[in-house]
């Protein structure tokens, strides 16, 4: 396994062999194919961290984020949905087929 | 490292991203048309309301263009949210002055994906998009002669039936 990008919180890794991807959320390393981690980074750059401040939608500052279809579900306050995001923009970007420092809108 | 993003995904990340806004605003012309049909029922204006129901259609058809690209190419279409449909319009005018600003707006959204996918040397998305920018040109041009014909006849009278009445030359 070869490690594509590690954040304060998440390493994310591939691997040539298994011709797959794997995120390490700590607790539990999550093996995703280039589909579901494709379908992750769309969950996790939809994700409104404004309204972790500026509004009253999400006060608490939690996101239930469950991808893999159903299989996994965390629970991620605003310093680990922030890593997060970082770790797919950098990631993808190692990975090649996005450009570096841009930003992804929604 | 093995390049098993670039052999799962044939298009850049970012302008799978813009792909799917633009499906999302193509689906939102898509039920304007419906609502601008929807209008033209209600306040008498039958054979615009027949252009509308075509108009919404063929929107749909650029959508789903969009979509089946973005599974060609591996990547992940989302399909869209749509809300906040405008169904109030001030005359028929309106209704097409309207159509024509969504149209030019729609234009200038596909030309800049086109400019972000030459500046990421993504020519697939590019040629592909090709279809649309032409797509574009006849769009614009089918709004402007409408209007045009409408400045011409005039709403004064029965002007406005006369207007709709025309609108028929272009229903293919
Ligand atoms: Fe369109
Ligand atoms: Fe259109």
């Amino acid at each position: 396994m070869t490690v594509v990008y590690k954040s304060k919180f998440y390493t994310f890794y591939q691997s040539d062999q298994k011709k797959c991807f794997y995120i390490d959320f700590g607790q539990k390393l999550v093996p995703l194919s280039f589909c579901q981690l494709l379908a992750l980074r769309q969950k996790i750059i939809t994700i409104s961290i404004e309204n972790h401040f500026y509004t009253e939608h999400n006060q608490h500052g939690l996101e239930i984020l469950v991808f893999c279809n159903k299989e996994h579900l965390f629970v991620l306050n605003t310093f680990e949905i922030l890593d997060l995001k970082e770790l797919v923009e950098v990631g993808f970007s190692v990975l090649g087929i996005s450009s570096p420092n841009t930003v992804i809108a929604s | 490292m093995k390049d098993i993003a670039r052999q799962r995904l044939g298009i850049n990340v970012e302008a799978m991203d813009l792909l799917n806004s633009q499906i999302k605003m193509e689906a939102h012309a898509s039920a304007t048309y419906l609502a601008m049909a929807s209008w033209c029922e209600q306040n008498g204006f039958f054979t615009s309301a027949k252009f509308f129901y075509a108009q919404t259609e063929e929107e749909r058809g650029h959508m789903m263009k969009i979509f089946k690209f973005l599974v060609d190419v591996g990547g992940n279409p989302i399909s869209p949210e749509i809300g906040n449909i405008n169904h109030d319009y001030a005359s028929i005018v309106d209704v097409f002055e309207t159509t024509l600003d969504h149209e030019i707006a729609v234009t200038k959204s596909i030309h800049n994906i086109v400019i972000k996918a030459r500046s990421l040397g993504d020519i697939t998305t590019e040629r592909f998009l090709d279809w649309f920018v032409l797509e574009q040109v006849e769009e614009e041009n089918t709004i402007r002669d409408i209007l045009d014909m409408i400045e011409v006849t005039g709403t004064e009278g029965v002007g406005q039936q006369m207007i709709d009445n025309q609108i028929n030359n272009w229903i293919d």
